[in-house]
C-alpha cells in the first residue's frame, strides 16, 4: 500500500484531530490563537500538495486516484479555506459562546472535499461527500443565538440529506447495472439500460443540488443568507468546486452510460442555470442573496465545461474553479467586513464605501467584474476557456447563452459598484480593516488581476491537470 | 527590440493614471497638469509616428511582439499601418483636448482624471493591437470607466444619468457578446488545435468556408455595428451622449465609435471577404437608414446634445455605405470620414460643454445670441457645424465626396439617397447654429465669460486640425490610402479567386 | 414463485417513495428526518440485493450498505441536535414555523 497517495489527507485528518484536542484543552480564551494555528496548518497543507504533482497513480484497489487533477482541485479547496479563515477570523471571534470547533469543522469539511476530488469508486465518493456535507450542516447553524442561522442549518440538513438519498439511490442503480463501484472498471455500453439511465438521472439531480444548478437551486439563497458569512463564502466556493470535482469523476471518469444519454441533460441544465440564475439575481436587494444567485449562474458556466467532456473543457472547469473561488471569497470578504461594521447585509449599506474604505471598494469592484467576466479580470479568461471548449466541437448555442447572459449579469454586479462609487455614505466613519482581512482581500485582488493579464501561470498548470484526468 | 513610439504613447496615459493614484486628492492643479502632460507626450509621439511612417515600406511599422500565452496563441503584438495611424492620431488629439475640456471639474477630480486616462489608453490600445485577443481586451477595458464616469459626473436632463449609463453599457456589452462569439469562432476555425493563433495577420491568411464566412460576419457586423451605432441598433448613442460628461461624449463620439468601423474593416472584411460581400448590400441599406432616419430625428431635437448625438448617428451612415461599397475609393472615404467626423464631433461636444457649464442649459429655445457674449465658443461651434455639413476647405469635404464617388459605383440608388441626406444635415445644423449663436443679444447672458486660458485648448487643437486637414487633405488621404489599398486588394483578389474556383458566390 | 431481484428492487423503490412522501408532507422536523432514514434504508436493500444477484463475487454492495448505515447515523445525530437547537430558540419544531428566511 502506497500511503504517499494519502499524505495530504492523512495530514489533514491529523491536523483536524489536533485542532479538536487543542480547542478542548484551551477553552474560550484561546480563540485568537486557534485561528492562527488553523492558518499555519492550512499553509503547511498547501505546501504538501505541491509535492504531490506528477505522481499520477491510483491505489487501494482502485478506490483512490491521485492525479494532477485531484491535486489541483485540492489546492482550490485549501486556498479557499485559507482566504476564508483570513477574512473570517474576527467574525468568528465575535460569536458568543464557544467558537473553537468552528475551525475543526472547517478542516474536516476540507478533508471531505479532498476525498471527493480523489475518489476512485462510489463508496469513497459517498463517504467523502457526507463528511463534507455533515460538517457543513453544523457550520451553517453555527451561530447558536441567531434564529436565521439555526433555521438555515435545519433547512440545509433536510434538503441536503434528501439530495444525498437521491444520489445514493442513483449510485445503487449504477452499481447494480455495472456490477462494480470502481469508476475504472465500469464497462462502456453504447445502449443504456433503463436502470442505468435512471441511475444517471438521479446522480445528475443529486449533484445538481450540491452545485446549486437550476432547478435544484431553491435551497441556496436561503442558506447563503442565513449562514454565518464566512461559512457562506466557504459553502459557495469550496463545496461547489468539490461538487464539480466529484461530478467530473463520476460522469467523465466512470459512468458506463454513453455520453449521448446524459450530455443532453447536462446541456439543458447548464442553459437554464445560466439564464435563471442571472435573471433572478437582478431584483435582489440583499448582497448575500444576490451573490447566491450569481453563484448559481456561475455553476451554469462551469457546467458548459463539463458538457464539452474533453481536456479543453476540463481545463476550463479547473481554471474557472480557481478563479471563481478567489474572486467570490474576495467579494464575501468585503461583505464580512461591511457586515461587521454596519450590522446589515443590504446592498444599500455599501453606499459610499469608496470614502469609508477605498481598499474594500476596489476589491469588491474588481471581484464582481471578474465574476461578470469583464477583461482584464481573470474571470474573462476562465469563461473564454470554458466556452471555446464547447465551441471547438461545433456547438455554439451554449457559448451564445453564456456570453450574452454574462453581459446581462454585468447589470446587477454594476448596481453594487454604482452604490459603492456614486453614493455618499450615510455614516462617514471609516471601516477598520484588520491585518488578516487586509491580506485576504489584497490576495484576492492581486490574483484576479494578475491572472487576468497573464493567465499562463495558472493555465499551464490546469491544462496539465486536465490532461492527467484523461490519462494523457 | 527597437524603439516603438506607439508603445510609449500607449504607456503614457497608463503611467499618468498610476502616478495620479499617489497624488493627494486636494492637489487639483497638479492632478490636471499631470493628466495633461501625459496626454501631451502621447500626442507628440503619435504625431511623430504619423509623420515618420515609411510609405515606401508600407505595411505595419513600429511593431512589437511578445509571446503572451503560448498555449492559446496569444501574442502581445502592437503595430500601426495607414489604417491605424489616423485613428491613433485622432485618439490622442481628442484625448488631449478632452483633458482640457474637463479642466473645471471639481467633483472628485482625481478619480475623474484617472478614469479618463484609462479610457483613452483603452481606446488607443484597440487601434494598435495586432492580436485579436489583445484587441478585445482593450475594447472591453473602456466600457467600465465610461459607465462609472457617466453615473458620477453625468447629467440628468431628459433621461437620468443612471439610465443613460446603464443603457450605454448593456448595449455595448451585449454587442460585444456577439462579437466575442464571432471572434472565438474565427480563432477556432482558422487552424487546427495546436497551431491556433489570435494574430490578425495569420487569421487573414486562413481560408474559411463560405457558409462560415456569412454566418460569422453577421456576428461581427452586429457587434461592431452596434458599437458604430448602425441603424437600428443606435438608440444608446444619443441617450448615452446626453447623459455623459463632456469628455466622455467627446471620446465616445469622436473615437470609441470608430472602433466599430475599424474592426469591421480590419477583422470583418479582411478575414471574411465572402461574408462581407454577402452582407454588403444589407449594410448599405441600413446605412441609408442611418443617414435619413437619424437626420430627420435630429431635425426635431431641442436639446443641443441630442442634435449632435443624432447627427453623429447620421454621419456613421456615410462611413457604413463607404465600407459597404468595397472598393478602394469608397473605403478610403469611409476611413477618412471617421477621422473627420471624430474631430468635428469632439469639437462640437466640447463647445456644448462650455455653453452648458456657463448657462446651465442645453435647451435650444432657451439659448440665443451667444455669439455676442462668447465669440470664441461661437467660432468653435460654427467651425464644427460647417465641417459637419461638408463645407469645402474643411476636413470632411474630401472624405464625404470620396465616399459618394465610391458608393455611387456600387449602389447608385442608395448613394443618391445618401447624398440627399446632406440636405437634412444642412437644415438641422444651420437651424441650431442660428438659434443658439445668432439673433439679438440677450441680457441674461451678459455676465457670461468666454473661454480663456487652458479652456481654449480643445478649440485651438481641434479647430486647427479641422482647417489644416481641409486645406491639405493629401496628408490624410495618402496615409489612409496606404492602409486601405492593400486590404481592399487582398479582399478583391480573394473574392475573385473563390468565385473562379467554382465554389463561387451563390 | 421464486423471489428474484425485481422483487427486492420493487420493495426498495416503494420504500424510497414512502420516505420521499414523508419528507415532503410531514410538518414535524423529526418526522421529516424519519422519512430520510426510510429513503436511505431503501438504498441499503437495493445495494444488498444487487450484491447478491449481480455481483456475488465480492462484498462491495454489503460494504457500501454498512457505510450508508454509519453515515446515516451521523446525519441523524446532527439533525436531532439541530432540531433541539431550533426548539430552544423557537419553542417549535414545525417546519412551517421556519419562516425567517424566504423559501
Amino acid at each position: 500500500m502506497n500511503f504517499n497517495l494519502l499524505s495530504t489527507e492523512i495530514a489533514t485528518a491529523l491536523f483536524g484531530s489536533v485542532l479538536l484536542i487543542l480547542s478542548l484543552v484551551t477553552g474560550k480564551d484561546a480563540r485568537r490563537g486557534l485561528g492562527h494555528a488553523t492558518l499555519a496548518g492550512l499553509l503547511v497543507l498547501l505546501l504538501i500538495t505541491f509535492t504531490q504533482y506528477g505522481i499520477n497513480s491510483g491505489g487501494f484497489s482502485g478506490t483512490w486516484i491521485l492525479d494532477d487533477y485531484a491535486v489541483f482541485m485540492k489546492q482550490v479547496f485549501i486556498i479557499a479555506a485559507i482566504l476564508v479563515v483570513f477574512a473570517g477570523k474576527s467574525y468568528v471571534e465575535d460569536f458568543t459562546g464557544n467558537c473553537n470547533e468552528f475551525y475543526v469543522l472547517m478542516v474536516f469539511a476540507l478533508l471531505g472535499m479532498m476525498g471527493m476530488a480523489s475518489a476512485g469508486d462510489l463508496i469513497t465518493l459517498y463517504v467523502s461527500l457526507e463528511t463534507m456535507t455533515i460538517s457543513f450542516y453544523i457550520l451553517v447553524a453555527y451561530n447558536l443565538t441567531s434564529g436565521k442561522s439555526a433555521e438555515a442549518g435545519l433547512k440545509y440538513l433536510i434538503l441536503g440529506a434528501l439530495s444525498s438519498a437521491v444520489i445514493l439511490y442513483g449510485m445503487s442503480l449504477v452499481y447494480g447495472a455495472a456490477g462494480t463501484t470502481l469508476f475504472a472498471k465500469m464497462p462502456p455500453v453504447s445502449v443504456a439500460s433503463p436502470v442505468l439511465l435512471l441511475g444517471a438521472v438521479m446522480l445528475v439531480a443529486g449533484f445538481g443540488f450540491k452545485i446549486a444548478a437550476v432547478p435544484f437551486h431553491m435551497w441556496s439563497p436561503d442558506i447563503y443568507e442565513g449562514a454565518p458569512t464566512p461559512v457562506t463564502a466557504f459553502l459557495a466556493v469550496a463545496s461547489k468546486a468539490a461538487g464539480f470535482a466529484a461530478m467530473l469523476r463520476v460522469f467523465l471518469g466512470g459512468t458506463p452510460v454513453a455520453p449521448d444519454n446524459w450530455l443532453g441533460i447536462i446541456a439543458v441544465l447548464a442553459a437554464i442555470t445560466m439564464i435563471i440564475g442571472n435573471l433572478v439575481a437582478i431584483p435582489q436587494t440583499g448582497i448575500k442573496r444576490m451573490l447566491a444567485y450569481s453563484s448559481i449562474a456561475q455553476a451554469g458556466y462551469i457546467l458548459v465545461g463539463l458538457m464539452a467532456a474533453d481536456p479543453a473543457g476540463v481545463n476550463g472547469v479547473l481554471f474557472y474553479s480557481m478563479i471563481y473561488a478567489v474572486a467570490n471569497v474576495g467579494a464575501f470578504a468585503v461583505v464580512i467586513a461591511v457586515e461587521r461594521a454596519t450590522g446589515s447585509d443590504e446592498i444599500a449599506v455599501f453606499g459610499g464605501l469608496w470614502q469609508r474604505q477605498p481598499l474594500l471598494a476596489s476589491v469588491m469592484t474588481v471581484c464582481l467584474l471578474s465574476l461578470a467576466g469583464i477583461p482584464p479580470m481573470a474571470g474573462f479568461v476562465g469563461k473564454f476557456l470554458l466556452f471555446s471548449a464547447i465551441m471547438d466541437q461545433g456547438i455554439y448555442w451554449p457559448a451564445f447563452i453564456g456570453f450574452v447572459m454574462s453581459m446581462i449579469s454585468v447589470y446587477y454586479y454594476l448596481r453594487v459598484a454604482l452604490v459603492i462609487w456614486r453614493d455618499e455614505p450615510k455614516d462617514p466613519a471609516p471601516i477598520a480593516v484588520e491585518s488578516g482581512m487586509r491580506l485576504a482581500v489584497m490576495a484576492a485582488l492581486a490574483v484576479t488581476v494578475v491572472l487576468g493579464v497573464y493567465p499562463a501561470v495558472l493555465s499551464d498548470l490546469s491544462l496539465a491537470a486536465a490532461k492527467s484526468f484523461f490519462g494523457m | 527590440m527597437n524603439f516603438s513610439p506607439i508603445a510609449i504613447a500607449l504607456l503614457a496615459p497608463i503611467v499618468g493614471a498610476m502616478l495620479l493614484i499617489f497624488i493627494p486628492k486636494d492637489e487639483r492643479r497638479l492632478i490636471r497638469w499631470i493628466a495633461a502632460f501625459s496626454m501631451g507626450i502621447a500626442l507628440l509621439l503619435s504625431l511623430a509616428a504619423y509623420f515618420m511612417y515609411d510609405f515606401v515600406k508600407g505595411g505595419f511599422q513600429y511593431t512589437i511582439s511578445i509571446p503572451w500565452v503560448k498555449e492559446l496563441g496569444i501574442t502581445l503584438a502592437l503595430g500601426a499601418d495607414g489604417l491605424s495611424l489616423p485613428m491613433l492620431l485622432l485618439t490622442n488629439l481628442i484625448g488631449f483636448s478632452a483633458i482640457f475640456a474637463s479642466w473645471n471639474i471639481d467633483k472628485r477630480t482625481k478619480e475623474f482624471f484617472i478614469l479618463l486616462l484609462l479610457l483613452i489608453a483603452g481606446v488607443m490600445g484597440t487601434f494598435v493591437s495586432l492580436d485579436l485577443f489583445v484587441f478585445f481586451l482593450f475594447y472591453e477595458v473602456v466600457v467600465i470607466p465610461i459607465y462609472i464616469m457617466v453615473i458620477i459626473w453625468g447629467s440628468s436632463k431628459r433621461v437620468t444619468k443612471e439610465y443613460a449609463g446603464m443603457k450605454l453599457t448593456i448595449y455595448l456589452l451585449i454587442g460585444s457578446a456577439f462579437l466575442l462569439v464571432g471572434l472565438v469562432a474565427l480563432y477556432l476555425n482558422a487552424y487546427p488545435a495546436g497551431q491556433r493563433t489570435f494574430l490578425m495577420s495569420a487569421l487573414a491568411q486562413a481560408s474559411f468556408s463560405e457558409s462560415f464566412q456569412i454566418y460569422c460576419f453577421a456576428l461581427l457586423a452586429f457587434g461592431f455595428g452596434s458599437l458604430l451605432s448602425m441603424f437600428p441598433f443606435h438608440s444608446w448613442s444619443p441617450d448615452g451622449y446626453a447623459g455623459a460628461p463632456t469628455a466622455v461624449s467627446m471620446i465616445h463620439a469622436g473615437v470609441l465609435k470608430k472602433i466599430g468601423g475599424y474592426g469591421l474593416l480590419r477583422i470583418g472584411v479582411l478575414t471574411l471577404p465572402l461574408g462581407a460581400k454577402f452582407w454588403a448590400p444589407v449594410i448599405a441599406l441600413l446605412a441609408v437608414g442611418n443617414v435619413a432616419y437619424a437626420g430627420f430625428i435630429a431635425l426635431a431635437q431641442k436639446d443641443l446634445k441630442y442634435v449632435v448625438g443624432y447627427s453623429s448617428v447620421s454621419h456613421m451612415g456615410y462611413v457604413l455605405i463607404g465600407l459597404a461599397a468595397m472598393n478602394v475609393i469608397g473605403v478610403n472615404g469611409a476611413v477618412a470620414n471617421m477621422f473627420a467626423h471624430g474631430v468635428m464631433s469632439a469639437l462640437f461636444f466640447a463647445m456644448i460643454g462650455w455653453v452648458y457649464e456657463r448657462t446651465h442649459t442645453r435647451w435650444i429655445p432657451d439659448l440665443g445670441g451667444l455669439g455676442h457674449q462668447m465669440p470664441r465658443v461661437a467660432t468653435g461651434m460654427l467651425l464644427a457645424g460647417m465641417a459637419g455639413l461638408g463645407l469645402p476647405g474643411l476636413v470632411s469635404f474630401v472624405p464625404e465626396f470620396t465616399i459618394f464617388i465610391g458608393s455611387f459605383a456600387a449602389y447608385p440608388v442608395l448613394a443618391v439617397l445618401a447624398i440627399a441626406g446632406v440636405v437634412i444635415t444642412a437644415l438641422y445644423t444651420l437651424r441650431v447654429l442660428a438659434n443658439v449663436l445668432f439673433g439679438p443679444r440677450r441680457a441674461e447672458f451678459d455676465d457670461l465669460q468666454d473661454i480663456k486660458g487652458p479652456e481654449m485648448v480643445p478649440l485651438v487643437v481641434l479647430g486647427a486640425v479641422l482647417i489644416l486637414a481641409g486645406m491639405f487633405p493629401w496628408y490624410l488621404m495618402d496615409m489612409v490610402n496606404a492602409g486601405v489599398q492593400p486590404i481592399v486588394d487582398t479582399v478583391l483578389a480573394k473574392v475573385s479567386q473563390m468565385t473562379a474556383l467554382g465554389g463561387g458566390v451563390k | 414463485m421464486t423471489i428474484g431481484l425485481e422483487h427486492y428492487l420493487a420493495v426498495g423503490a416503494m420504500l424510497f417513495c414512502i420516505g420521499l412522501y414523508g419528507v415532503l408532507t410531514k410538518r414535524n422536523a423529526v418526522a421529516v428526518l424519519m422519512g430520510i432514514e426510510l429513503m436511505l434504508n431503501s438504498v441499503n436493500i437495493n445495494l444488498v440485493a444487487f450484491n447478491r444477484f449481480v455481483a456475488p463475487a465480492d462484498f462491495v454492495g454489503q460494504l457500501f450498505a454498512v457505510f450508508v448505515i454509519v453515515v446515516a447515523a451521523a446525519e441523524v445525530a446532527v439533525g436531532l441536535a439541530l432540531v433541539i437547537s431550533i426548539y430552544r430558540l423557537r419553542d417549535s419544531i414545525h417546519v412551517d414555523d421556519l419562516n425567517l428566511l424566504k423559501w
